[in-house]
């Protein structure tokens, strides 16, 4: 058996053990009641019969009443009731008791003390006496308490066979439940083998229609490994990205770098021009880091609370001369208010910056670029449009890839990881960044959690 | 300039310290952490400039230890390690500086001198001078030969900076850290077209050149 056939086992013993316990409990409870119950019967009995004996005696005389205890006692039923008839000296009249031990003041009797004409029956163990006068004579009544025996008799062998027959049913239940249970984590542990052999697309099969524990527990290991696949499809992703856009240039570096060890003396723009392909390629690698590490989000702890005007003024500052320059209109308009965000300010600057470029490098001359960060919602919001050529609607959601880079933009520079790097930036700080159509041109949306107070 | 260089790694090592001897400088290499805590201590550096990685007491424990041993020399941190994280790290740590590999010499010669000729920070300097040009700290205003010229705030930033350089070589990449805080490399030619603004203002109109790019390394301001 697994370890589920062992918790099975132990369900089973603990439950047993309760079952006890209360089988302990119940059986405790109706010993006491139904001894309270029973006596109260036995003595209204034992009263019905002496008002009974009381009128004979009252309307026939003594002798009537000395041969009717006679006959109750011999009309008996293995000797539960019993009698004694005693004379004013205290001669026996009548009856089958022949002597009492014990206190004179006697209510409850053990049977090892009373005496009988014939046997004591087997389960009384005890009796209740009462002694009452009648005259000058003196009537003792006992009753046996095996009715009592009896009673808890039954109640014992209720309780034991309910004890037996549940505690069978339970076993029967558990191990069967234990089995499914054991077929069920059978089949995660089966399920976990496979992923760790390099098949993540294995999945833990789940059925729909129930919600249980395990169930759960499977869905969320799913989802898990749903996580960890696609994490792992990007790192593969990544991996083929930086091999081919990282071959290329080191080719080029290559062939330069061939090509002046073969010449006699070194021609120094072959080596400038060898130095930028080096500084274009550890810009792509930088990047690329930059982006495997905002993706595992562990900058969060620097968060600091940061005003977004601060940083969007910086970027125009920055960029508005070269928008002059190229003939494009950089613009800006921000809120009158503060526009708290908790994040990384360098990172911060990146994103804005980025989206910047991204619309001056793409656009012609006369476009207008206008930077806009507003409070909406109860939220800042960062927006950067530009009236160009803007990007067909099914390729809007391929510009945050890495890499990728519009047919029209091929030839204006970048390594296309301006846009996925500022999706991360954007994803490091919970925002949303959105690309719409501005009519014409591109509207860059960054939408930013409410602000941190 | 003595310099003390704490790398391990051998290649590095070599070409810092040839290219520092060329320039005329004088230094002492170790390759460990525990070496480079006795060098710093024993002896009078300028600068130092001390690796991340080091066998034995890392850089980071490095540089607290000297910290905590009252030593000031400027320290320029090198590091594989590109974060924002490592960088204030590394400054929190006690660096003065950081660069990251791989860098070109201009950038971590550049550095070093800003860093070892910085002046003892003196709180009533209000005014800078270069030759014929004045620029008040205070009145944020700029005058050369007399004349005054309207500068735009930012590129009064970029001024202040290079005139507090005055005589050395800045890089791009301290220009944009320094002037704008950009903790990245823009694609966009932001320095060269704010450096061309001001000279338009700054020079232009007089005999004298103040602002000289260097090729391959950056700006100089110097008569």
């Amino acid at each position: 058996m697994f370890k589920s056939g062992r918790t099975s086992l132990r369900l089973s013993l603990q439950f047993a053990f309760l079952y006890s316990v209360l089988s302990a409990v119940i059986f405790a409870g109706a010993y006491w009641f139904s001894n309270y119950e029973v006596r109260d019967w036995l003595h209204d009995q034992m009263n019905s019969d002496r008002e009974i004996l009381l009128e004979i005696f009252e309307e026939n005389g003594i002798d009537d009443l000395v041969k009717s205890v006679d006959v109750m006692a011999r009309v008996n039923f293995e000797n539960a009731r019993i009698f004694q008839l005693l004379g004013p000296d205290g001669t026996v009249l009548a009856g089958n008791i022949t002597q009492i031990d014990g206190e004179e003041q006697r209510e409850y009797v053990s049977a090892e003390n009373v005496f009988i004409i014939g046997e004591h029956e087997e389960e009384i163990s005890g009796y209740w006496i009462i002694d009452e006068k009648f005259g000058q004579y003196t009537l003792v009544q006992g009753t046996g308490n095996h009715v009592i025996a009896e009673v808890l008799e039954a109640l014992g062998i209720s309780l034991v066979s309910g004890f037996i027959l549940i505690m069978g049913i339970g076993s029967f239940a558990g191990v069967w439940v234990g089995r499914l249970t054991e077929q069920r984590i059978e089949a995660i542990s089966t399920t976990m083998e496979e992923v760790a052999e390099g098949k993540l697309a294995a999945r833990i099969p789940i059925d729909e229609t129930s919600n249980d524990d395990l169930d759960r527990v499977s869905t969320s290991i799913n989802n898990t490994l749903e996580k960890l696949e696609n994490l792992m499809e990007s790192q593969v992703q990544i991996s083929n990205d930086i091999a081919h856009d990282l071959r290329t240039p080191l080719q080029r570096l290559r062939q330069r770098l061939e090509k002046m060890a073969n010449q006699q003396a070194v021609d120094t723009n072959e080596a400038v021009i060898a130095l930028a392909q080096t500084e274009d390629i550890i810009n792509t690698f930088n990047a690329l880091l930059r982006i495997a590490q905002i993706e595992a989000g562990d900058r969060r702890e620097r968060f600091r609370r940061t005003d977004l005007r601060d940083l969007v003024i910086n970027v125009y500052d920055a960029f508005e001369p070269t928008a002059e320059d190229a003939g494009q209109q950089l613009r800006l308009k921000i809120s009158d208010q503060p526009l708290y965000v908790l994040g990384d300010s360098d990172l911060l600057m990146q994103l804005i910056s980025n989206l910047v470029e991204n619309a001056l490098r793409h656009t012609p001359e006369g476009t207008i670029i206008s930077m806009e960060a507003s409070f909406s919602n109860g939220a800042p919001l960062l927006c950067i449009a530009d009236t160009g050529p803007g990007i067909a609607r099914e390729d809007r959601e391929k510009v945050f890839r890495r890499f990728y880079r519009g047919e029209k933009s091929r030839t204006s520079g970048g390594n296309g990881l301006g846009l996925s790097l500022c999706k991360a930036i954007a994803e490091l700080h919970y925002a949303e960044l959105m690309v719409s159509d501005n009519q014409p041109g591109v509207r860059i949306l960054v939408d930013f959690p409410p602000a941190a107070d | 300039m003595r310099v003390l260089i704490v790398e391990d790694d051998q290649e590095t090592a070599d070409y810092i310290c040839s290219s520092l001897r060329e320039l005329g400088h004088v230094f002492e290499h170790v390759a460990d952490g525990k070496s480079g805590f006795l060098s710093a201590l024993d002896s009078d550096f300028d600068v130092m400039v001390i690796d991340r990685m080091l066998p034995g007491i890392d850089g980071l424990s490095l540089v607290k230890s000297i910290r905590s041993a009252d030593v000031a020399t400027p320290i320029i941190f090198l590091s594989a390690m590109d974060g924002i994280n490592d960088r204030v790290d590394g400054l929190e740590a006690g660096a003065d500086d950081y660069l990251v590999k791989p860098f070109a010499f201009s950038e971590l010669s550049a550095r070093l001198t800003a860093l070892a000729r910085r002046p003892p920070m003196q709180a009533e300097e209000t005014k800078l001078q270069l030759a014929d040009l004045e620029v008040d700290l205070i009145k944020h205003t700029v005058v050369r030969a007399g004349i005054t010229i309207q500068v735009q705030p930012r590129e009064f930033r970029l001024l202040v900076f290079l005139m507090r350089n005055a005589e050395r070589v800045v890089t791009r990449t301290m220009l944009l850290e320094g002037v704008w805080d950009f903790h990245f490399d823009p694609k966009t030619n932001v320095v060269e077209t704010h450096i061309s603004r001001l000279r338009n203002k700054i020079d232009k109109s007089f005999d004298r050149q103040l602002i000289h790019t260097v090729r391959g390394s950056g700006y100089s301001m110097h008569v």
